[in-house]
């Protein structure tokens, strides 16, 4: 009986057994399949890690170039300003030395209307009465002049406020290359995971620290002045509030 | 009053545009710093020193901390101080507030508006 017993759980072994291998050669060809498509990953694998490897070995350069633009702007924005004050001081010269010219103008008139009042009828005086310039004739020319070379002064202003746009793109790009530093980091540690021995390291220096504001923006609005206005007005209101109770509660 | 100025901002550009607009609204005294330490040296050696202007965003020691340490030190702590940035949020004006600087101007900005902030300063330092 428990020959008999045995021989049934053998045979019954034997046919799981065989069960299996028919369910092996039918898994087979699937798992060549499977064998073919991972063969012809590992080249795609392989670009992906070259790429990342190269991509990774870029990113200094990147961030090299990105802080060139930021040295060559700020030079060129010294530069333009440097012509500002050029211009700006011109200015001032001509606008006094206009001013100038215009008291020496009065003082030779009254000097003439003198001169004609003690000599009326010398034909002289009359000749230099006659073409001599009128300093009220001129008037208005030195006053349009004086008013363009204020216009000018000013527009020089608005160049040299227009260049603060220099200041709030140079933090920009500080926070461009501060998030390229983090992207070559997280790169290279993922290369380093992957197996790369030689991760070609980060060798340009950022400054110490990096200071910016990544929200830096130039817009001419005043909204964000408005809200500083507002937020110091109340901070100021609040501090006076507070004197006044500190006042009240000595007293 | 004489006002001696000091413009701290780590930006060559914005130091420049800050002594043109200072000029323009016909303020000559002027001290530069680089950086919050640099104001520091310079306004702990030179007593003369009676207006602060000063960014927030700067190497070693920012403009933040410099508004701190002047608040803390006994010698300097009363001189105004205007801040002058990019920062223009809530977050940022307040916390800017609440370390005590005197007013508060966004860049990009123009002359009238710092003028009244000074003017605005001034008042209500002498007030």
């Amino acid at each position: 009986m428990d020959v008999k017993t045995n021989m049934d759980q053998i045979f019954q072994k034997l046919g799981d057994l065989k069960s299996f291998f028919i369910f092996g050669q039918n898994l087979m060809p699937t798992l060549q399949k499977i064998l073919d498509f991972i063969k012809d990953t590992i080249p795609l694998l392989e670009t992906v890690n070259r790429s990342i490897s190269e991509s990774t070995s870029k990113l200094p350069k990147a961030a090299i170039q990105i802080d060139s633009v930021t040295n060559a702007t700020e030079v060129a924005t010294t530069e333009i300003l440097d012509v500002v004050d050029d211009v700006t001081n011109d200015l001032n010269t001509i606008q006094s030395k206009l001013n100038f010219l215009k008291e020496k103008l009065f003082c030779q008139k009254i000097s003439l209307e003198k001169l004609a009042a003690k000599y009326p009828n010398d034909p002289d005086v009359k000749e230099l009465m006659k073409n001599g310039i009128n300093p009220e004739m001129i008037n208005e020319d030195f006053v349009s002049v004086i008013i363009l070379a204020s216009k000018i002064q000013e527009g020089m202003m608005n160049i040299t406020l227009s260049l603060q746009v220099q200041d709030i793109t140079s933090q920009q790009l500080s926070s461009v290359n501060h998030l390229v530093q983090s992207i070559q980091k997280k790169m290279a540690s993922l290369l380093i995971d992957l197996g790369h021995q030689e991760v070609q390291t980060f060798d340009y220096q950022f400054p110490k620290e990096l200071t910016f504001n990544a929200g830096a923006r130039y817009e001419k609005n005043n909204n964000s002045q408005e809200l500083a206005d507002t937020l110091v007005l109340e901070n100021h209101s609040k501090k006076s509030q507070k004197e006044i109770d500190e006042l009240f509660a000595n007293k | 009053m004489a006002l001696k100025f000091l413009v701290v901002d780590d930006s060559v550009t914005m130091r420049r545009i800050v002594l043109n607009s200072l000029k323009a609204i016909g303020h000559n005294d002027i001290v530069e710093a680089i950086d919050g330490r640099d104001a520091l040296v310079k306004l702990t050696s030179d007593d003369t020193i009676n207006f602060v202007i000063t960014d927030w965003n700067m190497p070693e020691v920012s403009g933040l901390e410099l508004v701190k340490s002047i608040r803390s030190n006994l010698k300097i702590s009363a001189i105004p101080i205007l801040m002058v940035t990019t920062r223009g949020s809530k977050e940022d004006i307040v916390e800017a507030l609440q370390s005590k600087v005197n007013n508060y101007v966004v860049k990009p900005f123009t002359p009238q508006i710092l003028r009244e902030k000074i003017e605005q300063v001034i008042s209500s330092s002498t007030a």
